[in-house]
């Protein structure tokens, strides 16, 4: 049954399945979107807990590595009480939205993005700032530096948050609902479908998910590659 | 540009750490900071940066006006002690202050390149840093310091962890690209060779605090006090008890010379702590440990006021316990003022 439902499943992406092309495209543009705003709340964040010192920062680092491991299913709960319609942003409107997933994925990946930007700042030289600054750079010049030091470790936090939100099931169907043409990401289809007893269709969804996959590890491994072989 | 401060106090946890009431240094003119570990060496050097977040109150002078943080920036660039390198290539990392300036990549690399010949890493241009050796690493960190040609050049220790050969020869290439330069130098070590090699000034720095200042060949050849005696290399000290003479007398090692007792002339200069023709000073004592190094011999002797050490070639026929005298040429001995 297996393979006779990967053969389908083959045969439908080849096809051109304009569900499931429509289907990734969603879950493409909702998890970039996440990741984005993840990114834009994670790095500063990671710099902050890396380099600042004030108090509470170790806590706050330690509830950073904690939220790595947030359960999106607790993070959908979260997010779909705080959209319910008489919940406290229940006036958006944006429950069983695309925009509602975007939010929860990004909860979801930001913690990620935010404990791996710590670690890979806290990797770097600890004089390197120093250095930067000692050579003439301004703060904001000298943390441009360091960022683009630390770009591989930076550029797998990206891509963990990437990969946590793209593959995620709980949230999306929770604050999205799953909903034909509007809502439905890779995940959830495959969940519905696979329940439906649409084994071939699931498998078509979960090809294109290990794709993505692959190809978001492929890059990485190209670019990790290219940057750090010395040229003799 | 001259580059100097003014009432500089350095503080941490209510302890001083630092305190320079005035220190200046001139275009074109190198001073080493000379000081054990400890001293607040690294701290002043990093204080006249503005990099230094403990300092309670400096007033950085260029041109002998007190300098703002942004004309210190634009003014200064400084070498750490351990060269801290970008992942990229040797050429990157050497136009690295400059870019760090806004200076475009093709500009910042072509202006580069002439420092990394000056250090003698031009062949490494295309190499990547984390490829380098320890010496080959602090050449690009200096190179890279030097390709700005910033007015103000500050050198924290950089021959620290490099060994003998590869040392010498980075001095030998500092000092030439020194001389290429009009920036004022401050260049902070522990080695008296290096400030020798390369500072005209030389600052003894010690518990904070400036305990000498003045050109490197007077300040290498009388120390002020004992204590930068010591520093200085200076480090049989012959106390005015064991001498006769008015002062404590202080010596290197290296130039004291061991005295079998058997010897009447000898004990004829015993007698006198001073030798007669005020051309020698002896002074007995008795052999404690004789340590092989190498190509020397470490004698140390026990005197009246304290052990004495000698650096000798010559064979000790002494066994521990028996007599000895200890002798210095007066031409190299100091005298050296208590401080105060």
């Amino acid at each position: 049954m297996l393979l006779d439902g990967l053969l389908q499943a083959v045969r439908m992406l080849l096809t051109g399945d304009e569900d499931t092309w429509s289907i990734t495209a969603l879950t493409l543009r909702v998890s970039l979107t996440a990741t984005t705003v993840a990114l834009l709340l994670g790095v500063p964040l990671g710099t902050a807990l890396a380099l600042g010192r004030f108090p509470g920062r170790r806590m706050l680092l330690a509830a950073a590595n904690t939220g790595m491991g947030l359960p999106p299913v607790v993070v959908g709960l979260f997010v779909t009480v705080l959209l319910w319609r008489s919940g406290p942003l229940g006036a958006f409107g944006l429950l069983y939205s695309s925009t509602a997933m975007v939010v929860a994925q990004a909860l979801i990946a930001t913690p990620i993005v935010s404990a791996l930007t710590a670690a890979a700042l806290q990797q770097v030289d600890p004089d390197f700032l120093l250095q930067m600054r000692a050579l003439g750079a301004t703060r904001a010049r000298a943390l441009r530096a360091l960022l683009a030091e630390a770009r591989l470790p930076l550029l797998a936090a990206a891509l963990a948050g990437f990969g946590a939100v793209v593959s995620e099931v709980g949230a999306a169907q929770m604050v999205g609902g799953n909903i034909a043409g509007q809502t439905r990401v890779l995940t959830t289809a495959a969940v519905l479908a696979t329940s439906r007893g649409q084994f071939a269709l699931a498998i078509a969804f979960g090809l294109v998910l290990l794709a993505i996959a692959f190809a978001v590890n492929l890059f990485v491994t190209l670019a990790q590659q290219r940057d750090s072989r010395p040229s003799s | 540009m001259s580059i100097g401060c003014r009432s500089l106090r350095v503080t941490d946890r209510g302890g001083e750490l630092l305190a320079v009431d005035f220190l200046e240094v001139a275009d074109g003119e190198t001073l080493a900071v000379l000081g054990p570990n400890g001293a607040g060496k690294s701290t002043l050097l990093r204080a006249l940066a503005h990099l230094e977040p403990r300092a309670a109150r400096a007033e950085v002078l260029l041109d002998g006006e007190p300098a703002a943080p942004a004309q210190l920036r634009t003014a200064v660039a400084a070498v750490l002690q351990r060269p801290v390198l970008q992942r990229t290539s040797v050429l990157d990392n050497a136009a690295a202050g400059l870019r760090l300036r806004g200076t475009p990549r093709a500009r910042a690399r072509r202006l580069a390149r002439p420092w990394l010949d000056a250090l003698g890493i031009a062949h490494l241009a295309d190499r990547h840093a984390r490829t380098l050796s320890g010496g080959e690493a602090q050449r690009v960190a200096i190179a890279r310091a030097l390709a700005v040609e910033s007015r103000v050049l500050l050198l924290d220790e950089p021959f620290a962890g490099l060994d003998a050969t590869t040392r010498a020869d980075l001095i030998a290439d500092l000092r030439t690209a020194l001389d290429r330069s009009t920036a004022a130098v401050v260049l902070v070590t522990h080695d008296r060779d290096e400030a020798a090699a390369l500072a005209h000034r030389t600052a003894l720095l010690l518990r904070g605090r400036i305990r000498q200042l003045g050109t490197t060949a007077d300040v290498l050849d009388s120390p002020a006090d004992p204590e930068c005696a010591r520093l200085l290399g200076y480090t049989t000290h012959l106390p005015p008890e064991l001498t006769g003479h008015d002062v404590l007398l202080v010596a290197r090692p290296e130039r004291c010379r061991l005295l079998a007792v058997t010897d009447p002339a000898t004990t004829r200069r015993i007698k006198w702590g001073v030798a007669p023709a005020g051309t020698e000073v002896v002074v007995p004592g008795t052999l404690r440990r004789v340590v092989p190094l190498g190509g020397t011999t470490r004698v140390d002797v026990d005197t009246a006021a304290g052990s004495v050490a000698v650096l000798t070639t010559a064979e000790v026929t002494t066994a521990p316990g028996g007599p000895v005298c200890v002798a210095v040429d007066a031409r190299d001995a100091r005298e050296c003022p208590p401080p105060g």
